[in-house]
């Protein structure tokens, strides 16, 4: 663990402490000024990653610095269009995942700038990494729903719009085809550059296992609707564990190395 | 629902679990020993019956036929499973035994500049096969991020890093003093002019090194070179040890298929712009330097399969994305748009 005396670790510190006010705030019922908050801590989010970009001269998503730094930019947006768009609440979890995910980047990961290697330098770099990204922030959306079923919870202040089993669902049926995207991105990528669409990597094997969770979820669901929700939460949650071994465990364990090393 | 729909349903979630524990089982044993995992006869066994029970699965629901977004998605399983069965090495042998293709499915060539090859070497590198055609490697370069970088490291086991720049100074703090990069070369040589040792940096060549002054409290300046090739010898009582690196930008190939006497195709290849000519795919793959200069490595891949597995990329990302997003847009506009003229007193 270490503290970043820089301007960049400052803007990170900020921002989480922003994120924390909100959640608190939002916990105690004062949910104006928590989504005050949460807009102030978004956009200090993208200042920070805006300011990364400028330093390192090349879109901020090589390595887990990078990629946390942008999870912690996406949760308002996507907060903010599952409770337009699909009516979906959980908006105090999105203000935790946005200190969660940021926590990291301000006292883990090593904010070294790198440069870009040649296999880097494709453009479907960014879209490969930001989709996941994405679909990432959906299924952890998806898995805290899916966790308040678990626990037959009641609806904290007045978020949950729809019912957290069909939330689940929902979210899921959004993060899934970015999941996918990813998936087959990544697969292209990597016939360009190492000419290989597949190349049994440890990543690209923890990749496919995440997938096919939710693939295993869908037809489950298809198979049982909403008769064994708790089974359906747990399905839920287990595409989660997959998808965090898939993010950290791969890339910072050694026993994974592989093509994906870079990441690190 | 009938018995046998559920039984395939039931037999579908067995196949996707089991296919999930064999991919967490492939991370943990390493890329090479997965592929052959996921390769053996046990495993091409699960494959078939995969495809098996897609194909089985489009059959029975009548719902997977009549709405074409899982239709596409179901498809494109199966297209992606059969191209890359049909590009696999067991696919090549069958593609020869059967239909007479003679195919490498991927190899490599290491080439110096104005060679011309066609050998490839396959498996562990001992075995060499044939392309039809030749490769000439017309021109090799490589690019590099400038400036470098000089690392420096202490006895005591701390460590800096600096721009390889001319004219740049590090402080090491108290002990060490400051180290002074005072020229920064990229062809290196040296001679001797009368009897004092002269460096020099003719054009052409390579030897990038950097001009180091070191200046400790207690002793006079010191000056040494830093090689980026070689790592050189080390002082066993200078408190320092140093290494210039700097980082491939990128390598690129000029490359030239050579058919009967003939250039048949050309392309300045790099990594992630590959050539494509005769069923295969030319990709600059890594490149190496031994004491006849740089070389660069190629990876030749068969094409084989390849469009169907594109083809099934397509029709599962046009499913997926039409049955969980298009589906739901359409709706949201349909509930919040109404279309045709408002009627007396309607508002949107």
């Amino acid at each position: 663990m270490e503290i970043k005396y820089t301007i960049q670790g400052l803007l990170i510190y900020i921002t989480v402490a922003v994120y924390l006010l909100a959640f608190v705030t939002t916990i105690a019922r004062r949910v104006r000024a928590g989504r005050g908050l949460f807009v102030a801590g978004f956009a200090l989010a993208t200042i920070s990653f805006v300011y990364r970009w400028v330093h390192v001269r090349h879109v901020p998503l090589q390595n887990l610095f990078e990629v946390f730094l942008f999870l912690g930019v996406a949760c308002y947006p996507i907060s903010w269009f599952c409770r337009r768009a699909l009516r979906i609440g959980g908006q105090w979890a999105d203000m935790l995942i946005g200190a969660i995910v940021l926590f990291p980047a301000g006292f883990i990961f090593n904010a070294e700038p790198m440069q870009l290697p040649p296999a880097l330098q494709c453009w479907l770099f960014a879209p490969h990494v930001a989709v996941y990204m994405f679909s990432y922030v959906f299924m952890l959306k998806a898995t805290f729903q899916a966790g308040e079923q678990f626990v037959n919870r009641r609806p904290r202040v007045e978020e949950t719009l729809i019912p957290p089993e069909q939330a689940t669902y929902e979210l899921i049926a959004i993060g899934f085809p970015l999941l996918t995207l990813g998936l087959v991105l990544g697969s292209w990528w990597g016939k360009l550059a190492w000419g290989r669409y597949w190349g049994w990597d440890p990543k690209e094997l923890w990749s496919l296992a995440s997938w096919l969770v939710y693939v295993g979820y869908l037809h489950w669901r298809h198979m049982s609707g909403t008769k064994h929700p708790r089974i359906n939460s747990l399905w839920a949650m287990t595409g989660m564990l997959a998808i965090i071994i898939t993010l950290l465990w791969v890339n910072l364990a050694k026993i994974f190395a592989g093509l994906h090393s870079y990441a690190t | 629902m009938s018995r046998f729909k559920r039984f395939v349903l039931w037999a579908a979630l067995v196949a996707i679990v089991v296919l999930t524990a064999m991919s967490i089982y492939g991370a943990f044993i390493g890329a090479d020993r997965a592929q052959a995992f996921f390769n053996s006869v046990p495993l091409v066994a699960y494959w078939f019956a995969a495809i098996a029970l897609l194909a089985t699965g489009i059959v029975v629901f009548r719902r997977l036929l009549r709405v074409p977004s899982l239709l596409l998605m179901h498809l494109g399983s199966i297209l992606v499973l059969l191209g890359a069965m049909w590009g696999s090495k067991p696919g090549h042998a069958l593609q020869s035994r059967l239909l007479g293709i003679d195919k490498i499915p991927e190899g490599r060539m290491g080439m110096y500049e104005q060679m011309q090859e066609n050998q490839v070497r396959v498996g562990d590198g001992n075995d060499l096969e044939q392309l039809p055609f030749f490769v000439r490697l017309a021109d090799f370069r490589l690019e590099y991020y400038e400036p470098g970088v000089l690392l420096i490291y202490s006895r005591d086991g701390r460590n800096w890093r600096m721009p390889a720049q001319a004219g740049k100074t590090l402080s090491l703090g108290e002990g060490l003093g400051t180290v002074t990069i005072q020229r920064v070369f990229r062809n290196f040589k040296m001679d001797l002019q009368g009897d004092k040792p002269v460096a020099y940096d003719p054009p052409g060549g390579s030897n990038p090194a950097l001009e180091i002054t070191a200046e400790r409290p207690d002793a006079p300046p010191r000056k040494r070179y830093v090689f980026e090739q070689r790592f050189g010898h080390v002082d066993a009582n200078d408190p320092l040890v140093m290494d210039f690196r700097r980082n491939a930008k990128d390598y690129l190939s000029s490359l030239e298929i050579v058919k009967d006497g003939q250039v048949v195709a050309a392309k300045e290849i790099e990594v992630n712009h590959p050539l494509h000519y005769g069923g295969y795919h030319l990709y600059q793959h890594e490149w190496g330097r031994d004491r006849f200069g740089e070389y660069s490595i190629l990876m030749v891949v068969s094409d084989s399969g390849l469009n169907a597995v594109y083809g099934g990329y397509v029709s599962l990302i046009a499913g997926v994305f039409w049955h969980f997003w298009g589906r739901r847009i359409l709706h949201w506009f349909r509930a919040h748009y109404t279309i045709g003229p408002k009627a007396p007193g309607e508002s949107r």
